[in-house]
């Protein structure tokens, strides 16, 4: 054991973050005196390795749990695709297994999703049955990167791309999972790679990976809020975890691991807005309300790096007062169809082909809330069925109007205005311009000259964290020494690097599943 | 005489002094005197009640048999002595009628009846929630109105905090969970049903709160929905 000053310590951070001193090195005070944030503390004195966040007291004096109320070969934080994904893989390979998960339902934002599985191929060989033309592994990483603006770490993407068929095989073989015979398209890919539930619901997947892991006899806490995560010096693994259900808390020590699959900030205003200060308060978010950011500050108090996570991608087109994406919000990204976006001043605010944060930044500096998307019957019918615009209206998310000036009048728009905008973009698709914005004008956008009319309400709301801890091929997390945390591991959003700064339609599914797998079988692998 | 018999007896002469002081432990061969508040039981009983012999809560243990706890059946003599004695204003001990120490059983005098080893925290926990119970908003005064104690929820185990109540223990009494869909199906929008949601099954606990605001949890999200439940105000 190195014997260092205090002040030989201050002076060299790095060598104070590694030294593991039997005693405490310097008093809390002396930490904050000296502006450096990490608490250099014991390793057998029972004290455990902390940020010494100041005004939190507790912050550079944490004692390490003197026993333990449980013990799990691994614990797994959050029990969506990855972690699910997770914990069937470590069972399988004979671990003893919690899957701990602080709503009081499983699946997180997984569970809520739509049911899209980007993957080059499967076991059907859709593709070739289909006559949907060539895909390969290079061409959907190649998407993939493209699509992150090349910030994303091409060794992850390749695990995420080549893992992403087997995966899905192993969902249907062993999991019971049902897909459609078809396969879609996405935006920014350039195959049909999109595998689809037969039900069109993340449930599908969710079920299907519970499954596989209730086989091997995982168990799920639901209400289970991690609090802690304890490690005793920065040489040292991963120890355990504090966990708070209903008024009581508990220490649940880890013989070989602790995964990380709890999910992104959507729902974290001030994190999201701390590391993107662009993504103001006014933003909603898709997100279901368990998709807070404690997880990567706990990893981060125990020396864990991060890797991108200014990279929040918003969606323009959520419900303007929830942020929900409900399946009528798809109706406003089928800009092939010639819709209009609009603000309450009846104008166009940007062309409707743009990417989607070009539309989220367009819609937010204008600081006009809402939005509205106009289409016309011949528009909508294209999209859905009769049934669908019925019941649309009955809900309120679609307003109709025989005219536009009945339109206008209904969501309270200066009605000459409207009817302005309308004329023009009319009169400029005829002669194939759009002067305004240069929207490229193609043959199939109908022009919004016959009512009824249509609208309905868009705001961005904040939809997946790109960034998070930061990982390697093994999902194992890597500490700010470059070096990996010894049972340690992160998988699905929480973890970063894998999407760039953006992320294409589908993608999350293969990078939750795959990645969930890879920690699983890492974190088996250890040392008890 | 053993030392704890020394030391209740020393306890009970303090506790003469202040009335509204309760032992805080006592041995299976004490039985506390109901006729430090209650001069007689008649002032207290039911219009047609039979005239009871005896100053203790034993007498009354001898026909109101405390047993079947495991059945979610309403237990009305259970349920009106426990509403009136654990009001925040009566200041009485559970010790009052219950044999107890931290750690040991909890049981009755007189009565070969446990409810399982409590702790002074359980204890603590137990009080607070059966102070809810008698008197809140929530779905725990709500079964209590139906003469619905603890045991008709939790069964014969003590409940930890944070631990829930079973679809199953629910529904015993609710009824099955198709016919529950179809009860609650809105007229307006019939895909806006809390009991057949995109979320599959899931807990009755997770909206239904015994001891808390219960809440639809599908505002969480959905905020514009209106959702009236049970026990839903503060």
């Amino acid at each position: 054991m190195k014997k260092k000053g205090i002040e030989e310590a201050l002076r060299n951070g790095r060598d104070a973050f590694e030294s593991t001193e039997s005693t405490i090195l310097c008093s809390r005070r002396d930490i904050l005196r000296g502006g450096i944030g990490v608490g250099v503390v014991a390793s057998t004195g029972g004290l455990a390795m902390n940020l010494a966040s100041p005004g939190t007291a507790e912050g550079a004096a944490r004692k390490l749990p003197t026993k333990w109320d449980e013990t799990y070969d691994i614990v797994v934080v959050g029990s969506g695709f990855a972690g699910l994904a997770a914990a069937a893989e470590a069972a399988k390979a004979g671990a003893k297994i919690l899957i701990l998960e602080k709503m009081p339902v499983y699946g997180g934002n997984s569970i809520i999703s739509s049911g899209s599985y980007v993957a080059w191929t499967d076991k059907y060989n859709l593709r070739e049955k289909l006559g949907l033309g060539n895909d390969s592994p290079e061409l959907h990483i190649e998407d993939t990167l493209k699509g992150g603006d090349y910030y994303g770490d091409p060794k992850l993407v390749e695990i995420m791309v080549k893992g992403a068929p087997d995966a899905l095989n192993w969902m249907i073989d062993e999991g019971g999972l049902k897909i459609r015979q078809v396969l879609s398209g996405g935006g920014g890919h350039s195959a049909f790679r999109v595998h689809i539930s037969e039900d069109s619901s993340g449930a599908a997947f969710c079920e299907a990976l519970k499954k596989i892991g209730e086989k091997y006899k995982t168990t799920m806490r639901l209400g289970a809020k991690v609090t802690w995560i304890w490690r005793a010096d920065q040489e040292g693994p991963v120890l355990g975890v504090e966990v708070e259900k209903g008024k009581k808390k508990q220490n649940i020590a880890v013989k070989k691991g602790l995964v990380i699959a709890s999910g992104g900030f959507g729902r974290d205003i001030k994190m999201r807005q701390a590391y993107n200060p662009s993504v103001v308060p006014e933003y909603n978010s898709t997100n279901q309300p368990g998709a807070t950011g404690e997880m990567i500050r706990y990893a981060q108090a125990i020396g864990a790096d991060t890797i991108q996570l200014n990279f929040v991608q918003l969606y323009p087109f959520g419900e303007a007062e929830t942020g929900l994406l409900d399946p009528y919000q798809a109706y406003a990204t089928r800009v092939g169809f010639g819709p209009i976006y609009v603000n309450k001043l009846g104008k166009r605010y940007v062309s409707e082909l743009e990417r989607r944060d070009v539309c989220a930044r367009a819609q937010m500096k204008m600081g006009l809330k809402p939005t509205y998307v106009i289409m016309n019957y011949k528009q909508m019918v294209k999209v859905g069925g009769e049934k669908d615009l019925e019941t649309g209206v009955a809900k309120g998310r679609f307003i109709k109007g025989d005219t536009i000036e009945e339109l206008g009048r209904k969501l309270n728009i200066p009605v000459p205005d409207l009817v302005e905008t309308v004329n023009n973009y009319n009169r400029n698709m005829k002669e194939g311009k759009d002067p305004e914005f240069n929207k490229r004008i193609n043959k199939d956008m109908l022009p919004l000259d016959e009512g009824p009319f249509f609208a309905l309400t868009a705001w961005p709301a904040v939809h997946f964290c790109c960034g998070g801890l930061r990982i390697d091929v093994s999902a194992r997390v890597i500490d700010i020494w470059d070096k990996p945390i010894p049972r340690l591991f992160a998988c699905g959003e929480v973890a970063g690097g894998v999407m760039g700064s953006n992320r294409l339609n589908g993608n999350a599914y293969p990078s939750c599943t795959v990645f969930g797998r890879v920690a699983g079988t890492s974190a088996a692998k250890e040392k008890a | 005489m053993d030392w704890r018999w020394i030391g209740a007896l020393a306890f009970l002469l303090l506790a003469g002094v202040s009335e509204s002081q309760t032992p805080a432990r006592l041995t299976k061969a004490q039985v506390p005197s109901c006729t430090r508040c209650h001069k007689n039981f008649v002032s207290v009983l039911p219009h047609k009640h039979p005239l009871v012999a005896g100053k203790e809560i034993t007498a009354c243990l001898s026909c109101h048999v405390p047993l079947h706890f495991t059945k979610p059946e309403p237990k009305p003599f259970s349920t009106t002595i426990h509403r009136v004695h654990v009001r925040a204003d009566v200041k009485i001990h559970c010790t009052g009628c219950h044999t107890w120490s931290p750690g040991k059983s909890l049981g009755l005098p007189k009565q070969m009846v446990s409810f399982g080893k409590v702790s002074k925290g359980q204890m603590d926990l137990i009080k607070e929630i059966f102070r809810s119970w008698s008197g809140s908003l929530y779905l725990d005064a709500l079964h209590a109105n139906r003469s619905i104690t603890c045991t008709g929820c939790h069964g014969n185990t003590l409940p930890d905090s944070g631990d829930t109540v079973q679809n199953d223990r629910c529904l015993g009494c609710h009824g099955n969970i198709v016919d529950l869909v179809a009860k609650t199906t809105p007229k307006d929008h019939p895909d806006r049903n809390p009991h057949k949601s995109h979320l599959g099954e899931i807990a009755c606990t997770v909206c239904h709160h015994g001891h808390s605001v219960s809440q639809a949890y599908c505002l969480g999200c959905h905020t514009k929905f209106i959702m009236k439940i049970p026990g839903g105000e503060r």
